[in-house]
């Protein structure tokens, strides 16, 4: 194939307002990118074994807390977790969900509150779907560390993610919000 | 409202669904050695029983389906063109 260059003048402006690139530029641009994170993660892994879990989900963690700097603080779970469906938007695209024999969303175990989230739309799960390699991995926990952050930033409490099931459609959470852990 | 269809003639009965799913949505029918959905209302779409299934016996109707921004478009028009 032969790589057409482009020529044109290049002007200083405040706005650009051309990005130089088709939607054939932003995926072969979006698709580099998934299987260099899939070469890093499976390279970091290799390394550093289960600690690359633990880096990945720091990572994670430091971007969700940048994030939710600019969300209004709240003590409400649910309002929240909508705020921060709002700011991961629809690359992260998750709602709230509950079995059906459950009459609401969260859930009280002793001064822990429980809630379920279904991940639909993920692109840690395409990165890993691209690169072949298995869900559950280092990788998932940057999405972990995402949430983690984003919840201690807007609740400023401690709280934790834990995998439920993994699928190639969805992914089930459980987040536990400690309210003793400030 | 998720609907999901199973197609009895292609079902072999292996169960495999049945033991995948985390939410036991679905069963064994013992008397015709298919499964059948149960628990329709706790499916959440994960589609882990279309990835397990070996006959692609099952549909999942008015779900929300995930981007599959990692296939190659580039790829697929060359398989088009080829299958």
């Amino acid at each position: 194939m032969e790589i057409e260059e482009i020529k044109g003048t290049f002007k200083p402006e405040l706005i650009p307002k051309e990005t130089g690139g088709d939607l054939d530029d932003y995926e072969d641009a979006l698709h580099v990118l998934m299987k260099f994170m899939g070469s890093m993660s499976s390279a970091l892994e290799q390394v550093s074994g289960r600690g690359a879990n633990a880096i990945v989900y720091q990572a994670g963690k430091r971007m969700g807390h940048e994030s939710a700097k600019m969300m209004e603080k709240t003590e409400n779970l649910e309002q929240a977790l909508d705020e921060m469906g709002d700011v991961l938007g629809h690359e992260f695209y998750f709602e709230k969900w509950k079995p059906s024999g459950q009459s609401s969303y969260t859930t009280q175990e002793g001064d822990q509150v429980v809630i379920k989230l279904l991940f639909m739309d993920c692109v840690v799960r395409q990165t890993l779907r691209r690169t072949g390699l298995p869900q559950k991995g280092p990788l998932c926990y940057l999405l972990y560390g995402y949430m983690v952050g984003a919840v201690e930033e807007v609740m400023d409490i401690k709280g934790k993610i834990d995998i439920d099931h993994v699928g190639p459609n969805a992914c089930l959470k459980t987040l536990t919000i400690k309210w003793s852990g400030k | 409202m998720v609907n999901i269809v199973i197609d009895e003639d292609a079902c072999v009965g292996c169960g495999s669904c049945v033991e995948d799913c985390p939410n036991d949505v679905y069963e064994m029918d013992e008397t015709k050695n298919k499964t059948k959905v149960v628990k329709l209302d706790d499916c959440m779409a994960c589609l882990s029983c279309h990835e397990i299934c070996p006959a692609q016996a099952m549909e999942h109707q008015d779900i929300h389906v995930a981007k599959r921004l990692y296939i190659d478009r580039k790829v697929n028009y060359a398989l088009e063109r080829i299958i």
